[in-house]
């Protein structure tokens, strides 16, 4: 494969696409906390990927921590500005909020989970720096190792780690301080959306 | 979860302090091959490019020549997304467009005057039984048919030109290609291919394998067979008849040349068993309204007797032309017999609306492979 890209094949970026185009958007809304922005970033990041194909060492394995690096760069020039995240986190936060009438309905329980899970999220990342973000982002969130992670970011290793354990840090902080705060509550929601969606929801609104 | 994965991340996963993995999207719908379009658009211009310059055709390794056109602005991509959903655009026809908007002219293909021809007469069909016998039987005498491995591809080569209106401002011309070859590949189960059609794609061609925009192979039917398809369908020719009107069923404008057309597209551009193409011949006789012409002439200059059927709604005749002694098949031509069609009724009775003269069908070892016979 990474001979086919360094000999620009159309057919192994055709296969890229099929394999990557979702993972990197995903990756490219939680970095930038916007569906659309993540859409262009993506398409961006493939045109960048064919661009760059001379670039690709032709021993190694999967392309994949390559293509996640190349949309980190493209969305952190996005999102230069820590402030723009906290908005778009702002926005998601907003969204669903204003979207979560009482309804017994489970599909439409499930469905609103999954826009506070997400807001949930993004509010917590955007209490990281943009750097740490994006250490959180590769290592835990799409499984690169830290050497791979420091490879794409252009960083030492030594870096990553350091910036990784300052995000977990900031967040458990977080996570304790909310916890503190919803002692009252069933239980603490961001943690306890590792389980059935659906049965957070009712709990919760069982418990109000 | 597992040990390993925690091995490789040793603060482990339990310890993590976000709630993930977060809720994943999928792609708008249509996103996913609008943006693979574009994609494939971009490298096929800069592949063209690079041949026409062969000085630059090292990939650049820094971030130089190449304005950076990283976030397109809305106002181009939803226009152009509304086009790609609608549907009505084929994949390469896509890909042309947008490569004839970024070098202007010179990736479209020549156009001339729109061909014109003597229209044959054609009997009052008490012939057409007894001649698709004939074609039939020799179908199935000379032993053809592809005989094809699961590793090797169908290759057709064809002459084809089509006749269109052309708007340049407000004026409109009714013009037809030059004709040119179109080389195409397939695999026997259809999941890959390649065509190489100027005017349709790039000199190297594109992929017809591949994912559709769910990312599922698309599944070969009866207007887009594979080989393995097509061995697979039943030689009764009432059999044959019956499944072909139930699956065009709703679709163009009057069943019976609904009929026609599909089993002309199948003798066009499909390479079946011989048994198959003897039971299509004989399914053919079985529609109404199928006539004999006395003469037509194919793409390649190749005269011959035709088997026809006109469509009464648009006034054009689809001509199947077969070498008058031997009866093989030769190719194809749509000719406007009555009436006029076309914007502005541009299209007057003489005029050939398409034509394909089918060159060599064979089997290849590879995808891309001419094979000597088709120069």
């Amino acid at each position: 494969m990474r001979t086919r890209v360094r000999s620009g094949d159309p057919d192994a970026y055709a296969e890229l696409f099929d394999s990557y185009s979702r993972t990197l958007y995903n990756h490219a809304f939680r970095m930038t906390g916007d569906w659309a922005v993540a859409e262009d970033v993506m398409s961006a990041a493939f045109m960048e990927a064919w661009r760059l194909r001379g670039t690709v060492d032709p021993e190694g394995g999967s392309l994949r921590p390559w293509l996640l690096g190349i949309t980190t760069n493209l969305a952190r020039n996005h999102c230069r500005s820590n402030r723009r995240f906290r908005a778009a986190a702002a926005a998601a936060a907003a969204a669903a909020a204003s979207a979560s009438v009482p309804d017994h309905a489970e599909e439409v329980a499930g469905r609103l989970d999954d826009r506070q899970q997400i807001a949930a999220t993004l509010a917590q990342l955007s209490a990281l720096r943009g750097p740490e973000r994006e250490v959180l982002l590769l290592c835990l969130c799409e499984g690169l190792e830290y050497a791979e992670a420091a490879r794409v970011l252009g960083i030492p290793v030594g870096t990553v780690r350091s910036r990784l354990s300052r995000a977990r840090t900031k967040l458990r902080k977080l996570a304790d301080a909310e916890l503190k705060k919803n002692r009252r509550e069933p239980a603490a929601r961001s943690r306890q959306t590792y389980d059935d969606r659906a049965k957070t929801v009712r709990s919760a609104q069982e418990g109000i | 979860m597992n040990a390993d994965l925690s091995r490789r991340h040793p603060a482990g996963r339990e310890e993590n302090p976000l709630p993930l993995p977060f809720a994943e999207r999928e792609l708008p719908a249509g996103r996913h091959r609008f943006h693979k379009e574009r994609l494939m658009a971009q490298i096929h211009e800069d592949l063209r490019a690079a041949d026409a310059h062969p000085g630059m055709t090292a990939p650049a390794p820094a971030r130089t020549a190449r304005p950076r056109r990283l976030f397109l602005n809305r106002a181009f991509l939803v226009p152009a997304a509304a086009f790609a959903l609608a549907g009505a655009l084929a994949a390469g026809f896509l890909t042309y467009v947008d490569r004839g908007a970024a070098d202007g002219r010179g990736s479209t293909i020549a156009t001339g005057p729109a061909m014109t021809t003597r229209i044959g007469t054609a009997d009052d069909g008490k012939g057409t039984p007894q001649l698709l016998d004939r074609i039939s039987l020799a179908a199935a005498s000379t032993g053809g048919g592809a005989k094809v491995r699961a590793d090797q591809f169908i290759y057709i080569g064809s002459k084809t030109a089509t006749t269109y209106v052309k708007s340049t401002g407000d004026k409109n011309t009714l013009v037809s290609e030059e004709l040119h070859m179109r080389h195409q590949w397939n695999s026997p189960d259809g999941r890959d291919g390649w065509l190489i059609e100027p005017g349709n794609t790039g000199p190297k061609g594109m992929t017809l394998g591949g994912k559709n925009e769910k990312g599922e192979t698309p599944t070969p039917y009866l207007n887009a067979p594979s080989y393995d398809y097509l061995a697979g369908l039943p030689t009764d020719p009432d059999v044959l008849l019956k499944k072909i009107y139930e699956e065009t069923r709703g679709m163009g404008r009057a069943p019976d040349q609904e009929a026609f057309t599909t089993i002309g597209d199948l003798l066009r551009s499909s390479y079946p068993p011989a048994e198959l193409t003897a039971a299509l011949y004989k399914t053919a006789a079985k529609i109404p309204g199928v006539v004999v012409v006395d003469d037509a002439v194919d793409a390649a200059g190749r005269h011959g007797i035709a088997v026809a059927r006109l469509d009464e709604t648009s006034g054009q005749r689809e001509e199947w032309i077969f070498d008058r002694q031997t009866l093989t098949y030769l190719g194809e031509r749509v000719v406007q017999v009555q009436g006029e069609a076309g914007e502005g009724g541009l299209i007057k009775p003489g005029t050939v609306v398409a034509t394909t003269a089918v060159m060599t069908r064979t089997v290849v070892d590879r995808m891309k492979e001419i094979p000597p016979s088709a120069g």
